[in-house]
């Protein structure tokens, strides 16, 4: 027993005499692997890091807002997923967590871009002006999307509601103050989107003028990493392409020519999303001139358009596994000899061999149909068309629809600023659409004759209703 | 093999002399080896052999006094018969049973305030199951075991009292002879997702050679192990071997393992998707050692083939350990074991490669309807699809204990117990081409757009624990001092690899075009010091008094260590000199009181109290981002519990009953609630909440028949449960599992994790109203028991053992599936259907989560020794395993393993969806002991 002692006693001495031990018997050191904040702020080149991170939070911010509006609009229904069961039927609840999700990815664009404007910006030694311009065009965007899909949004953590007119300001505001440090085309037209919306003609036309006066074919994109776990990947592209998960998104059948605009790219990187794309300038210009009864000058605009989209990629892509629909294939219209609203060439045949797909604008509007783009409302209707059709999967029809998301139920109870009542805790849905919410997917389809109809028309209702001033700004 | 017991051989010669011998047995008529028998006023005695023999000389008229730890004393005249038999009885009083679990050092069971339940190396050994919770599935009273789905190594919600914690899983704390092991019960963070089904650590830790396992519930009982403990320990003590004789056995078992196609709703699913399949295993065991050491060594070797076309798993185990007596005061306890695991699952649930959910959920359409060519063009897509879904397992677990007890002096010992717990496991995903084509995933024809995803998972445990044991007995007190330190620390690195763009033929990541990675790494360090003293008043009740001083690292800046308190008083009326000389003891043989008062925490997924920011890379390039919040002042929540209980034993304990009232409280409860939208960030764990756990645990344990041939045991368990989140911090109420619009929901005034949704409330003028967030029931049942059967006929035993819950509600998701797609409308009001989504009216799809089911029925025949003397005994048993189910609603209210798919997440089971449930198993097994 001794010895044992002895041997305990000369081990505990070997110890004691030795350097440095402290680090092989203190077991509780524990060290947090990933990144503090001094890892962020005051570091070189961080305003870069963070920008690319600002421009990864707008892809996830489209990734929620797509599916939201995309289906809340005519373009497609929704036929077995659990991506919203809501928004077809434009249905808005507070409680409905996709719409706290759009919400919460807004307003993370925001805050993102904002800590790099005021944090992060400054304290980096390599910040330039053209990072600082992004940052402002960032948080601008943050406003846009507050303006275009909330009738009520704060614009900082708890902060007082602001109205969509007020975020469109706001907006302005962030892209001027881009434009000022590196004018880029897309500031420009960004800019002319919030003053199309607010109904600023004049100064929306402006914008896309100037616009176009630095580039005709500009696209800003937002992009998508399919090989980082985390993502962000193309959810729109996994819910009208892929079939992992229970995804079924049919499109209105005027728009199948269209579908899908995101297919797979490549193992490294999804299809990406034009959110801001020189065709939106056309448009803008062509509704102003035809607002104005210029119809020439619109005839114009849209010969431009289509020479713009003539340009624009077209995928050859194998659609094969679409069976229109997955459920109960031949369902819905899936194959070329299907008249659609009495037009024809509007639906493919997916299943034998690949179809030619336009991945950024397409349209049925040709050169011929032109010179029907007059001051009326038949002209109007075909600018809408075009313009539903070139913004396919871009989540503006539900804009131009006029629709409004409410405040999530969270915000309602945690944010002092806000009562449940409040004007942002209810929808903005235009009579008009209210009135036709079961019919805006609806469609009549005899796959013996091959003839289909959709029920309604919504861009004929839209028009029917441009002096409301919820839809058709600038009438 | 056979070497002699200590045998003690005295001669002397006196007058009138003779030579006395005899056999000793015990209560089942079975050899009693190592009785001592002494003649009294001398100093001869001995001790009975292995076979229960003894031989011994003593004088006429003297008294022989046969005694064994746990038995009554026997005392017998010497008589003129040559010949004296005995049959001991077991003593209740004098049992002594030692329970160690959460006490430090070992204390008797009636000096304890608390409960423990223990399971018995003769329980475990008959029972079928390979995984510790599905041993103790019915056969731990008050415990509530739910094995979320049939595929191999599943996971489980475990609990006793309650679901106490938002923030953890409900599993116990597993320790194997004093070292903590990983108790992961879900799939890992960056795990393969198979939509549901995952595989669990429990799946792997060894299940034989098992002594005996003790499972404490948390509050007082688990004080002493601070941290992490409030959800119970389940500890389990191996076999260190017996002095003597050395045993060994040779097992075999043969199972056919057969789907339970009870909760189909096609059976057209079981014709596509079962097969029954064979399950085999061979188990050796060797045993003995001498005065100075003994060991134990076991090995198994386990197959199947599951019941389905898909699973199969393979365990390889072996263990050993030994005890050795070093010195006279110092003794060596070591056990090490070894598991391999290896499995494969198929997709279920909650993702449209799932064969199974699909065809549950319609979206192949209603299988009833289809014709027969159709249903073939059903079949071989499935077939097609079988063939290609690659998704294996594989764990390596290495548990080592040791364990020094030093004896200072006779009252006066030190334990010092150093052991590791390593576990390392390697999922894949292979998703081939063919299979993405047979699933309709990519267009045919396509060669280049495979995917391959691995996670290594490596789990490292190191515990160490040093205590002091101070036992004195004065007149009439007795003093058990414990003093103590504990750490632990583990470490969970996982690493996740997906590879894609590839073609078909490999399992290398190297032939993938593109690679995508992710890490995760939780680490944590647990230390704290402990005290108890256990004080004796006149043997009969006992105070105990003890506490912790806690602290560990997944705390915030701003916290200090946590001191977790704990006293408990018992009295064992019946102990008393004048109650045993009593006549009433006849009929109450046992009166026994207690109370106790003791906390234990849970402490947060570690480095959530750090503010952090990702670098994401984003097409190639990093990208800083928002990461978690952070929060300074976060802390391990406490669970303080105070609980009464009372003992009575009828007709020297024969019928038995055991009831405890508990009342939990878990104070500074971590909750994540839902940041608000407008702050942009993600949502951070705080100490906002508290819940409270309020209920019974009754237990009832009878002796019908008692006779020299016959016994029939019987136990019924009953444990009531009333869960409420009394405080949720201001929070609004928060979505923890389930689905968007139907979810398990922590709000104030309601049980944790409560089922949430869009209810359609039927008016009185026949319309329907739409109330929103509306109360559809609690997840967990909140009654809930066992119920068991043991019959001995001589060598003949029989055995049945079953559970059951009532209360609770649960979600038939699968038929929510099959509404949506419009093939089924049981139950729903025609006035709803088409005309809103059937996610305002997810009342209809809400059910009664009840059940009764029979978990396993067996029996088994000991031959005794054949072969001329080569076996001691073989034993020929029988099992059926899940042979009968009682359920409320058309489906299992079980499988719910999509719902616990998170590693630290909140498991509600308050969703059955889309996966099998687990087989009935018919087994056989021949035991040749030597």
């Amino acid at each position: 027993m001794k010895k044992l002692v002895l041997i305990i006693f000369s081990g505990l001495l070997l110890f004691g005499c030795t350097n440095g031990w402290d680090d092989v018997v203190d077991f509780t050191q524990i060290e947090n692997p990933n990144l503090s904040e001094s890892s962020v702020v005051g570091v070189p080149n961080s305003s870069q890091i963070l920008l690319a991170g600002t421009d990864r939070e707008l892809s996830f911010a489209l990734n929620e807002i797509l599916v939201l509006a995309e289906l809340g609009a005519d373009n497609y229904v929704n036929t077995q997923t659990f991506f919203s069961q809501f928004l077809d039927g434009l249905e808005m609840q507070a409680t409905d967590p996709d719409i706290r999700d759009t919400a919460r990815d807004i307003q993370r664009l925001r805050e993102t871009a904002v800590f790099g404007l005021e944090i992060v910006g400054p304290g980096d030694p390599n910040y330039t002006s053209a990072i600082e311009a992004d940052f402002n065009f960032l948080e601008g965007m943050a406003y846009l999307y507050s303006a275009m899909y909330f009738s009520f949004l704060p614009a900082e953590p708890f902060g007082v509601p602001l109205s969509a007119a007020e975020h469109y300001q706001n907006a302005i505001a962030s892209f001027d103050a881009a434009i000022a440090l590196n004018a880029l085309p897309e500031y420009h037209l960004a800019k002319a989107r919030a003053n199309y919306y607010s109904g600023n003609q004049a100064e929306a036309v402006a914008a896309a003028q100037a616009a176009l006066g630095i580039s005709t074919d500009f696209i800003r994109s937002a992009s998508f990493d399919e090989a980082n776990p985390d993502g962000p990947v193309n959810a729109f592209e996994n819910a009208l392409y892929q079939r992992a998960t229970f995804d079924d998104l049919q499109p209105l059948p005027t728009l199948d020519f269209l579908d899908p605009k995101y297919s797979f790219l490549s193992p490294t990187e999804d299809a990406p999303v034009h959110y801001l794309k020189a065709e939106e300038a056309y448009l803008i210009l062509a509704e102003a001139n035809l607002a104005d009864g210029n119809e020439t000058a619109a005839q114009e605009n849209m010969t431009d358009l289509l020479d713009l989209i003539t340009t624009r990629e077209v995928r050859n892509i194998d659609d094969s596994i679409e069976q229109r629909i997955e459920v109960d294939p031949g369902s819905r219209p899936d194959n070329a000899s299907v008249v659609v609203n009495g037009r024809d060439s509007l639906v493919l045949d997916r299943q034998s061999g690949n179809v030619n797909i336009p991945s950024v604008s397409g349209t049925s509007l040709t050169a011929a149909d032109i010179p029907s783009i007059t001051a009326d409302d038949a002209g109007l209707e075909l600018l809408y068309r075009t313009r539903q059709e070139v913004f396919i999967a871009e989540g503006l029809r539900f804009a131009d629809m006029g629709v409004k998301l409410i405040l999530d139920e969270n915000e309602i109870l945690i944010n002092d600023n806000i009562a449940d009542g409040d004007p942002g805790t209810r929808p903005v849905i235009p009579p008009f659409i209210e009135a036709v919410i079961p019919d805006l997917d609806a469609i009549t389809y005899d796959p013996t004759t091959g003839v289909a109809t959709t029920v309604i028309d919504l861009t004929a209702i839209l028009v029917a209703n441009k002096t409301s001033d919820l839809v058709l700004p600038f009438h | 093999m056979l070497t002699p017991f200590l045998v003690l051989t005295m001669s002397f010669s006196f007058a009138q002399e003779k030579t006395i011998s005899g056999n000793v047995t015990d209560q089942d008529g079975l050899p009693l080896p190592g009785v001592s028998i002494i003649v009294v006023g001398t100093t001869k005695g001995t001790q009975s052999d292995f076979d229960g023999n003894y031989t011994l000389t003593a004088n006429l008229g003297q008294t022989l006094e046969f005694s064994y730890l746990g038995q009554r004393t026997v005392t017998r005249s010497v008589g003129a018969a040559n010949v004296i038999n005995v049959q001991m009885e077991p003593d209740a009083e004098a049992l002594e049973e030692v329970i160690v679990t959460g006490q430090g050092s070992g204390i008797e069971r009636r000096k304890l305030s608390t409960t423990v339940d223990v399971l018995s190396e003769e329980e475990i050994d008959k029972l079928p199951a390979n995984q510790i919770d599905q041993l103790l599935q019915a056969t731990a009273p008050s415990a509530q075991i739910r094995l979320s789905s049939g595929q191999p190594g599943t996971a489980s919600v475990i609990r006793t009292r309650g679901p106490i914690s938002a923030a953890t899983s409900p599993t116990p704390v597993i320790i194997v002879d004093g070292v903590r092991v990983d108790n992961l019960n879900s799939n890992p963070e960056l795990g393969i997702n198979t939509g549901g089904a995952s595989v669990s650590a429990l799946a792997d830790i060894p299940v034989e050679s098992i002594e005996r396992i003790e499972y404490i519930k948390g509050g007082a009982a688990t004080t002493l192990y601070g941290a992490d403990a409030a959800n119970g320990i389940i500890q389990i003590i191996t076999k260190k071997g017996r002095a003597g004789r050395a045993t060994a056995f040779f097992e075999s078992r043969l199972g056919v393992m057969s789907a339970t196609r009870d909760f189909l709703k096609y059976e057209r699913t079981g014709e596509a998707l079962f097969e029954n399949g064979i399950s085999q295993e061979f188990r050796v065991g060797v045993n003995g050692g001498g005065e100075n050491f003994t060991y134990n060594f076991g090995g198994s070797l386990y197959k199947d083939d599951s019941f389905n076309q898909l699973n199969e798993q393979v365990r390889r185990t072996f263990t050993f350990g030994f005890t050795a007596n070093i010195s006279d005061k110092l003794k060596y306890q070591s056990s090490f074991s070894y598991v391999g695991f290896e499995s494969n699952l198929d997709f279920n649930a909650n993702t449209s490669f799932s064969r199974f959910s699909g065809f549950e959920g319609a979206a192949r359409g209603n299988l009833d309807e289809l014709t027969d060519a159709e249903w073939q063009a059903e079949l071989d897509r499935s077939d097609r699809i079988g063939e290609f879904v690659d998704i294996t397992q594989t764990t390596n677990r290495f548990t080592a204990s040791n364990k020094f007890i030093y004896d200072f002096t006779d009252n006066f010992q030190a334990n010092l117990t150093v052991g590791i717990d390593n576990r390392n496991t390697v999922q894949e995903d292979l998703q081939t081409n063919s299979l993405l084509i047979a699933l309709g995933n990519i267009a045919e024809g396509t060669t280049d757009q495979a995917e391959f995803d691995r996670v290594l998972r490596s789990s490292f445990t190191a515990t160490a624990d040093i205590n002091f044991t101070h036992r004195a007995n004065l007149d009439n007190f007795s003093f058990v001092t414990i003093l103590g330190g504990q750490f632990f620390r583990t470490t969970d690195r996982q690493n996740r690899i997906d590879g894609s763009g590839g073609v078909d033929g490999t399992r290398s990541l190297n032939n993938f075009a593109e690679i995508g990675f992710e890490d995760f790494v939780l680490e944590n360090a647990n230390y704290g010091l402990y005290f108890l003293e256990n004080i004796g008043l006149w043997d009969v009740a006992f105070v105990e008094l003890g506490g912790r001083l806690d602290r560990n690292t997944a705390s915030g800046d701003n916290t200090e260590a946590l001191f977790l308190p704990k006293v408990g008083v018992t009295y064992n009326i019946s102990s008393h000199d004048f109650y045993r000389n009593a006549g009433i003891s006849d009929i109450l043989s046992t009166v026994r009181v207690r109370a106790n008062y003791g906390e234990a925490t849970n402490f947060a997924q570690p480095f959530s109290q750090d503010r952090t920011f990702a670098q994401e890379p984003f097409l190639g390039s990093p990208s800083f981002s928002f990461d978690n919040p952070g929060d300074p002042d976060l802390i391990s929540e406490t669970v303080k519990t105070t609980e009464f209980g009372l003992e009575l034993g009828f007709f020297r304990d024969r019928l038995f009953f055991s009831g405890t009232r508990y009342d939990a409280t878990t104070e500074d409860a971590l909750f994540t609630p839902r940041a608000a939208p407008s702050e942009g960030q993600f949502d951070q764990i705080q100490n906002i909440g508290e819940v409270e756990n309020k209920g019974w645990e009754l237990e009832l344990r009878a002796v019908p028949i008692e006779t020299a041939k016959h016994r029939l045991a019987v136990n019924v368990s009953y444990n009531t449960n009333e869960n409420l989140v009394t405080d949720s911090g201001g929070a609004p109420e928060f979505v923890v599992g389930g689905f968007n619009v139907l979810g398990s929901v922590i709000g104030e005034g309601q049980s944790l994790g409560f089922l949430r949704g869009t209810a359609a409330v039927l008016q009185d003028d026949g319309t329907y109203e739409f109330e929103t967030n509306a109360f559809l029931g609690d997840t967990f049942a909140p009654n809930f028991g066992t119920i068991g059967l043991n019959y001995t006929w001589g060598d003949f035993n029989f055995f049945a053992n079953a559970d059951y819950q009532f209360g609770g509600k649960i979600t038939d998701l699968s038929f929510l599936l099959r509404h949506l797609r419009g093939f089924d409308d049981t139950g729903i009001p025609e006035e709803l259907i088409g005309t809103t989504s059937p996610f305002n009216y997810v009342n209809f799809f809400v059910f009664d989560n009840d059940f009764l089911k029979v978990r396993t029925i067996g029996a088994s025949y000991d031959f005794g020794e054949l072969g001329n003397g080569l076996f001691s005994n073989v034993r020929l048993g029988f099992t059926v395993t899940n042979p009968f189910n009682f359920t409320a609603g058309d489906f299992d209210p079980e499988t719910t393993g999509s719902g616990i798919a998170v590693q630290n997440g909140f498991a509600s089971g308050g969703f059955a969806y889309g996966t099998e449930s687990p087989p009935r198993i018919f087994m056989s097994s021949l035991r040749f002991q030597f």
